[in-house]
């Protein structure tokens, strides 16, 4: 190294050691067990003790606890999601995102209190489901339905966000990365024969179905 | 601000900016045995100790969100700089929209940049004999090549040998092997006669000089926590430094090249930020490679009796026929690439493969309805999941929530791969800089003003990229997803946006013609050279950095072999 360096390679690995290690996450369900603490006396900029209530069920609602990780929630998708709507305020110079969000929570009270009388929040898991099946597809939404799949879609996108850049949501996945490797190897063997049988025979994925290759 | 003193010590060369061209000056010239003073207007940096490698998203703010203030991310190298600097503005013509991008910060932008090392070919020297547009260098492919060579021993590229037409190989070390979505890529580009080749990287997938292999952790772009990549403060200046020779001076804010009455340059004046006082550095040559536009900047504000229009400027082309990289995206989604086995796809800070231009035949036989050719990048896979990475979950999977959504992420985490071009813009009269008539920098020094236009060669070179990359993405059996139509001109990036800026001192044969000559010495001052990208007469899609290195390299030795020769 020319210059006096902070780390060299083989410290390095005794440092990426920390990281999960490469063998250890294909585990994949023990190692979505580590939950992160929320950030301790997180201040909130945008939600208040109503709204507050409303996005911690909303967010759980789309990413529940399973039996490979915790929820939203656990995750600390709620902080996350109102230092966001802050932040693009600052950055974009408008709070358009944080109105659509809150409009959209009020929205779905509204809704709520009108089918059911209630908040969205207390609203049980059948009314909720009755409210985000009408809005969680937004080509099946009606036209009357269309401004809340919008308001939905970009809460989900901001659920997903906060929740797969967390630790918990990261070890989900998982992403086995940002670590040493002592040697790159490419692509897993096991890897590419399930590739060349796909492109072989066709597949049929979530995203659409893939022909045979010819 | 205090009156301008002069340091007590002439140096044999005075260097402005430590990036790739003012690292592979000091470099060539300290290890040749000069005096070199280097001026950074930013601070120190060593990656080595300040790389940001290994932290994770959810440990920075905003999960590492890109701001103003750091456009690439919480993590990005780059400490201070962006297309926005404080107390640093420019300004824009009217009807002009250009983004210029600066790094105030010991190596300049070699600390974050993409390594991508593409030599330029025979052709792209010679581009107006070749189609009549733009204008030939004064020099050839077989002139710099030799400088090539030097330049990717010392720096390190990987890649392979290929023998294609106009990507000339190199002194390469082995290409690393390719992640599994780019092998497949590779087979998709086969289908439609589109070349895909290991890339040319510069990161070391070999200990060379003392520098250790990469460890594959992908996030080059936070700087290499132990120098596996190029960044000319780990590669260029501290080893020059270890020669006595070197001198860098941080915080030092170039603001013109001081001429004598015999019209020689004496040195450069500065403004130290700390102290906001004027100093000037005494040397017998001075090199500019402050980047190019910042090089335009100081040349223009170089102004004297015997030069009023600004040094090296006889010619009036100082900041003229500016240019930067046409860039225009797909993005694509490939189900094929669906529910495979969780791995560690991140491998080098960059692709592993990519595709060189391949229709110099049909553009010679008159079949391409623009001038000039692009590559293509692309990246995808399992990578470290940042802010904002899982918008795009909806247009894949139609919507939904609850256990099924999370059951659905993990099958589609991956399977999405983005294209790029990078394609040469050929320099037109209407794009330029000059200095603004009226605003100046918290330092007092008056500020570039920015005129910018693309052609229709380059518009129509954004469409072609479109239509090539929906093309693989479909023969991969995949999804596209782009905005691009031609009212927004197929995509095309801002000017200025791809960071590739080039021109605005160019070289030539003829000093009416041009502000340098073929060794890259200004026409009107002979101990005055560039070594950055100012002196660019084309911009090829190769992106510029290694061309900066062996251009630099050429012009440097040259210096020495002059200072040898008794002739400066």
């Amino acid at each position: 190294m020319t210059e006096k360096s902070g780390v060299s390679r083989r410290e390095l690995f005794q440092i990426a050691g920390s990281v999960p290690a490469l063998g250890a996450a294909t585990a994949g369900a023990g190692l979505a067990q580590t939950h992160e603490k929320p950030p301790a006396g997180y201040q909130r900029k945008v939600f208040d003790e109503h709204d507050w209530h409303s996005v911690r069920v909303l967010c759980d609602l789309i990413v529940p606890a399973d039996e490979r990780s915790g929820s939203a929630t656990l995750a600390g998708v709620p902080e996350y999601m109102d230092d966001w709507l802050d932040f693009r305020k600052q950055e974009d110079g408008n709070d358009d995102l944080a109105a659509q969000i809150l409009g959209g929570l009020a929205w779905l009270d509204l809704e709520s209190s009108r089918l059911f009388k209630k908040a969205f929040a207390d609203a049980g898991a059948d009314g909720q489901k009755q409210i985000l099946d009408r809005i969680a597809w937004p080509a099946r939404a009606t036209p009357e339905d269309r401004r809340w799949a919008a308001f939905f879609s970009k809460f989900r996108d901001l659920t997903l966000n906060g929740f797969y850049s967390s630790k918990v949501g990261i070890a989900d996945l998982p992403y086995l990365g940002n670590t040493a490797v002592e040697e790159w190897k490419g692509c897993d063997p096991a890897v590419w024969a399930k590739l060349e049988e796909r492109m072989k025979n066709g597949y049929k994925g979530l995203g659409g179905e893939v022909k045979p290759w010819g | 601000m205090a009156q301008a003193k002069a340091t007590p010590k002439t140096y044999d060369v005075v260097v402005v900016g430590s990036g790739a061209g003012g690292g592979v000056a000091a470099h060539v010239l300290s290890l040749a045995g000069a005096k070199v003073c280097m001026l950074e207007a930013g601070g120190w940096y060593d990656g080595t100790k300040q790389s940001a490698m290994f932290k994770w998203p959810y440990n920075a703010p905003h999960r590492g969100a890109g701001t103003k203030e750091k456009p690439f991310g919480y993590f990005d190298a780059t400490l201070l700089g962006g297309w926005h600097v404080p107390g640093e503005p420019y300004t824009q013509a009217s009807g002009s929209d250009w983004m210029w991008w600066r790094a105030r910060m010991l190596g300049g932008r070699t600390n974050h940049y993409g390594r991508i090392s593409l030599r330029m070919g025979p052709y792209d020297f010679k581009p107006y004999s070749r189609d009549g547009r733009g204008f030939d260098w004064p020099i050839t492919y077989e002139e710099l090549a030799p400088y090539y060579d030097k330049a990717e021993e010392l720096i390190g590229v990987f890649g392979s040998h290929e023998g294609l037409e106009n990507t000339p190989d190199g002194k390469f070390l082995p290409a690393p092997a390719p992640r599994g979505y780019e092998r497949l890529v590779k087979l998709a580009c086969d289908k439609v006669n589109v070349p895909c080749i290991p890339s040319r990287l510069a990161i070391l997938t070999r200990g060379i000089h003392g520098r250790p292999a990469c460890h594959y952790c992908a996030q080059c772009g936070r700087a290499c926590g132990i120098n596996a990549n190029f960044n000319s403060p780990g590669v260029h200046i501290f080893p020059a430094m270890k020669t006595g020779n070197l001198e860098v001076l941080t915080g030092a804010m170039a603001r013109e090249v001081v001429v004598g009455p015999d019209g020689l340059a004496r040195g450069v004046s500065y403004i130290d930020k700390k102290t906001r006082s004027e100093v000037t550095v005494t040397a017998k040559i001075v090199v500019l490679a402050a980047s190019c536009c910042e090089t335009a900047r100081i040349l223009l504000n170089s102004k004297s009796s015997q030069f009023p229009n600004g040094l090296a400027n006889s010619s009036g082309l100082v900041g003229k026929y500016l240019m930067d990289t046409v860039g225009s995206d797909v993005d694509g989604y490939l189900p094929i690439l669906e529910d495979l086995p969780p791995r560690n796809e991140d491998g080098v800070g960059g692709m592993h493969m990519y595709m060189p231009w391949w229709h110099y035949q049909d553009q010679k036989a008159g079949k391409m309805p623009f001038a000039r050719g692009y590559h293509i990048e692309f990246g995808g896979g399992r990578g470290l999941p940042g802010a904002d990475d899982f918008s795009g979950t909806e247009r894949v999977l139609g919507g939904g929530y609850g256990v099924e959504l999370k059951r659905n992420v993990r099958r589609v985490f991956g399977a999405q791969v983005g294209f790029t071009g990078r394609g040469e813009m050929i320099p037109n009269a209407d794009s330029y800089c000059d200095l603004d008539p009226v605003t100046v920098d918290q330092w007092g020094i008056p500020v570039l003003r920015f005129h910018f236009k693309w052609s229709q060669d380059e518009i129509l070179q954004a469409k072609h990229m479109q239509d090539t990359f929906k093309e693989i993405i479909t023969a991969a059996g995949g999804k596209y997803f782009t905005d691009a139509t031609a009212e927004n001109n197929w995509g095309i990036a801002r000017g200025g946006s791809i960071i590739h800026e080039v021109g605005a001192a160019r070289m030539g044969a003829d000093p009416k013609t041009s502000v340098l000559n073929s060794n890259c010495q200004a026409w009107d001052c002979k101990n005055l050279f560039v070594t950055d990208a100012a002196p660019f007469v084309s911009n090829a899609d190769k992106n510029p950095t290694l061309t900066i290195t062996a251009l630099g390299w050429r012009t440097s030795e040259y210096i020495a072999e002059q200072v040898k020769k008794r002739n400066l």
